[in-house]
């Protein structure tokens, strides 16, 4: 009997966290036994690199521009922390050809090569930004994931970020099987950021999954090319990244989201203090 | 004004009439020593050729049209990493290898979408001195009409350049036909370079066997006038010319067929570029005593034969021929006008103005013009029209063969596709033209 792999993506405004917080999340379900896959759909190649103690050699358009089609997997697929399964899509040179193509054309040769088996029980899309087009709703078209986190945080373009991922996830959940499966909040320590979360998460009809917090641990991996949990296993940094494996494992609260009007979106910063800061907000 | 009588637009549109805007290769072709290069998919090219060329009287492709272009042919790679490499190899050895004087780059819609710069990698050669010039023919941004238009620009623009000298009295530049999708393009531009020049002035026809290729392009700065002798098509680049280098245009939106009208149209050219008329008037005598010579036997045949004339019909085709053959036949033949279908996408801007010229047609006849692509929608209007007792007569493109058949009627061709003639250097208008076309009206008509 074929199991059913949960195929699950992550989206955020770019710089958010996604790809720490995915490859941490990760890494806490394979210390439980899971087999997962990775799949960095983000051009700059950089979704895999704690779980991989660096970054991956080569992407699989690399590999496609410099092989051909004449692929094997091995090339394309690397193990990393704990066994997990890390590609990463990788794309043109900036400025140049079409990176959505890129992604499209990347998930179609990881299915055609097989990559998609038995022994896997994740696969995880870290995608880059915002849907900007077509190419980057790729991992969650008919037949892909079907569970989407956001990843966010206080911050007001974050949420303005969030708020339009939603609208897309809107537009593809009313047609298919896709949802939403909650907020990720990944802390700025802005004020009553997790106050403005929750009642962010509401109005678009889902739930705050887990908050995680900032602390400098993450960075400390970081330039070791580690994952917290690979680098501090007893730190409570972990513990987070554990604590949000668990929940996604148990989650059961998938919806159609109902992304909200930009008017009502101010509101609801203007209530948390968020608009009052406007005036000196730095990108 | 008058409402704009547009039918429904359906979303599905069967029979296809026009191109797109790559369709515009056909252009280049038609350039002597013009060699397009296509910047598409496999396939584009080729598709507007078999729609433009082949399927439209088999005209042929020449030296470097039709399938024998070079193209990029863009794959899965090019439009993920783009194709700047791919057509910088293609322009490299398209130079080397392809006989040509002027190589226009045009770029369909994968490329255009994904933004590749072409226009810089154009730039480095243009630089270096070659005739090479970039154009955007996207598909999506129009049809091979808008697409002709668009190429010109591109000519004008990027390799005849600057000019800032003293203008040629007499000398005109042409735009009328879009070569390949008129079929009598060929022949039309003969016959009409023949009457200017029969009337006093020289002629830029820039597109086929009389053009004398880049040179000629090389003179369109130096002309005294723009003429542009069709509805719309041409419009946008005499005003392209105009703002550039200054130069009026004169735009006759009724192609000339027939002696009355082609001697109009002399008389209107001479009086607006100030020419002495001298020349004009002996040549229109001429050809006037010539025509009617013709035209006296024609109704010999016209009065005596009365089985079977049609005496109502149809017009489908693109607002160039439809208005002037409409207009030709109700004038001078005293046939009636029933229902006009323009099928080439007319833009919205121009459709009003259109329409009042085919109203202007005749007081008597109230005549009814609409703006349709669909095929299906097409064959309904013109199953459904009243022909009265007389046979229908219908002109149209090879679409319209099925409706024609089942109606009983005649069917001339005069828009794409045309797949029941072959055609060469014909033509339908100015003196020689239009009995021409009484030839082919009335032989099908005898023929039964
Ligand atoms: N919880 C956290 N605490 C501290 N720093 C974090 C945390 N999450 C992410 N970061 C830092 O933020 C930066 C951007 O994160 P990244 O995962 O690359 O973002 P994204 O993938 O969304 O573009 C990284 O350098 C990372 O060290
Ligand atoms: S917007 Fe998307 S589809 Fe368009 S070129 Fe960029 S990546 Fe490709
Ligand atoms: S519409 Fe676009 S894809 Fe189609 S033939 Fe034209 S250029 Fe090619
Ligand atoms: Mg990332």
């Amino acid at each position: 009997m074929t199991k059913k792999i949960r195929q699950i993506a992550i989206y955020g405004k770019g710089g958010i966290g996604k790809s720490t917080t995915t490859q941490n999340l990760t890494a806490g379900l394979a210390e439980n036994g899971k087999g997962v896959m990775i799949v960095g759909c983000d051009p700059k190649a950089d979704s895999t690199r704690l779980l991989l103690g660096g970054l991956a050699q080569k992407t699989v358009l690399d590999t496609l521009r410099e092989t051909g089609e004449e692929i094997d997997l091995e090339h394309i697929v690397r193990d990393g922390y704990r066994g997990i399964r890390c590609v990463e899509s990788g794309g043109p040179e900036p400025g140049v050809g079409c990176a959505g193509r890129g992604i499209i054309t990347s998930i179609g040769l990881l299915e055609r090569l097989g990559a998609y088996d038995e022994d896997l029980d994740y696969v995880f899309y870290d995608v880059l930004g915002d849907v900007v087009c077509g190419g980057f709703a790729m991992p969650i078209r008919e037949g892909k994931a079907r569970e989407i986190y956001i990843v966010g945080s206080g911050e007001m373009m974050a949420l303005y970020a969030a708020n339009n991922i939603a609208k897309g996830i809107q537009k593809f959940a009313t047609k298919g099987k896709v949802r939403l499966g909650g907020i990720i909040c990944n802390s700025r320590n802005v004020d009553r950021e997790y106050e403005l979360l929750r009642a962010f998460s509401a109005e678009l009809g889902t739930q705050l999954i887990h908050f995680v917090p900032r602390d400098n641990i993450v960075q400390h991996a970081e330039i070791r090319k580690k994952t917290v949990i690979d680098f501090a296993p007893e730190s409570k940094q972990a513990g987070e990244y554990r604590d949000l494996a668990k929940k996604i494992e148990e989650n059961e609260n998938f919806v159609i989201p109902k992304p909200m009007s930009t008017d009502r979106l101010e509101e609801i910063l203007f209530e948390f203090g968020l608009m009052d800061a406007v005036e000196d907000y730095k990108i | 004004m008058t409402e704009v009588n547009q039918t429904k637009k359906s979303n599905t549109i069967v029979h296809p009439r026009y191109g797109c805007a790559i369709g515009a290769i056909n252009t280049v072709a038609a350039i002597p020593r013009g060699i397009p290069i296509a910047n598409c998919g496999p396939g584009c090219a080729d598709k507007q050729y078999f729609m433009l060329s082949f399927s439209n009287g088999f005209q042929g492709a020449g030296y470097s049209g039709g399938g024998a272009l070079p193209s990029t042919n863009v794959g899965e790679n090019e439009i993920v990493f783009g194709g700047h490499k791919k057509l910088d190899d293609l322009i490299k050895s398209s130079l080397k290898i392809m006989d040509g004087d002027i190589y226009v780059v045009l770029t369909g819609c994968s490329i255009e979408l994904i933004g590749d710069d072409v226009g810089a990698i154009v730039k480095e050669y243009q630089e270096k001195g070659y005739p090479v010039v970039h154009a955007e023919a996207a598909g999506f941004k129009g049809n091979n009409l808008t697409g002709h238009e668009n190429v010109v620009k591109a000519i004008i623009d990027q390799y005849v350049g600057e000019y800032k000298g003293r203008k040629k009295k007499g000398l005109i530049n042409l735009w009328f036909d879009v070569p390949y999708y008129h079929a009598n393009w060929r022949g039309d531009s003969i016959e009409l370079k023949r009457v200017l020049e029969g009337a006093g002035f020289k002629v830029n026809v820039l597109f086929g066997s009389e053009s004398g290729g880049v040179s000629e392009w090389k003179e369109v700065p130096k002309a005294q006038f723009n003429l542009v002798v069709s509805p719309w098509v041409g419009l946008e680049i005499a005003k392209h010319l105009e703002t550039k280098y200054k130069q009026p245009f004169l735009h006759v939106p009724v192609i000339p067929i027939g002696e009355e009208a082609t001697t109009e149209f002399i008389r209107e050219l001479v009086d607006f570029a100030g020419i002495d008329n001298k020349k004009a008037e002996a040549f229109i005598s001429t050809e006037a005593e010539r025509y009617y010579y013709f035209l006296e036997h024609f109704s010999e045949f016209f009065s005596e034969y009365w089985f079977g004339l049609p005496a109502r019909f149809v017009t489908v085709g693109d607002a160039a021929y439809n208005l002037a053959i409409t207009k030709f036949l109700t004038d001078q033949i005293g046939l009636i006008p029933t229902k006009q279908i323009i099928t080439d996408n007319t833009p919205e801007k121009h459709r009003q103005n259109i329409q009042k010229l085919f109203h202007d047609i005749s007081d008597e006849f109230p005549l009814d013009v609409e703006f349709i692509e669909d095929g299906y929608v097409i064959e309904e209007k013109v199953r459904n029209v009243d022909y009265g007792s007389s046979v229908p007569l219908i002109l149209g493109s090879s679409w319209e063969s099925d409706v024609a058949k089942e109606i009983k009627g005649l069917l001339i061709p005069i828009s794409t596709p045309i797949v029941s003639e072959v055609v060469i250097n014909r033509t339908y208008v100015g003196y020689h033209g239009a009995l021409t076309l009484l030839e082919k009206i009335y032989s099908e008509t005898v023929r039964g």
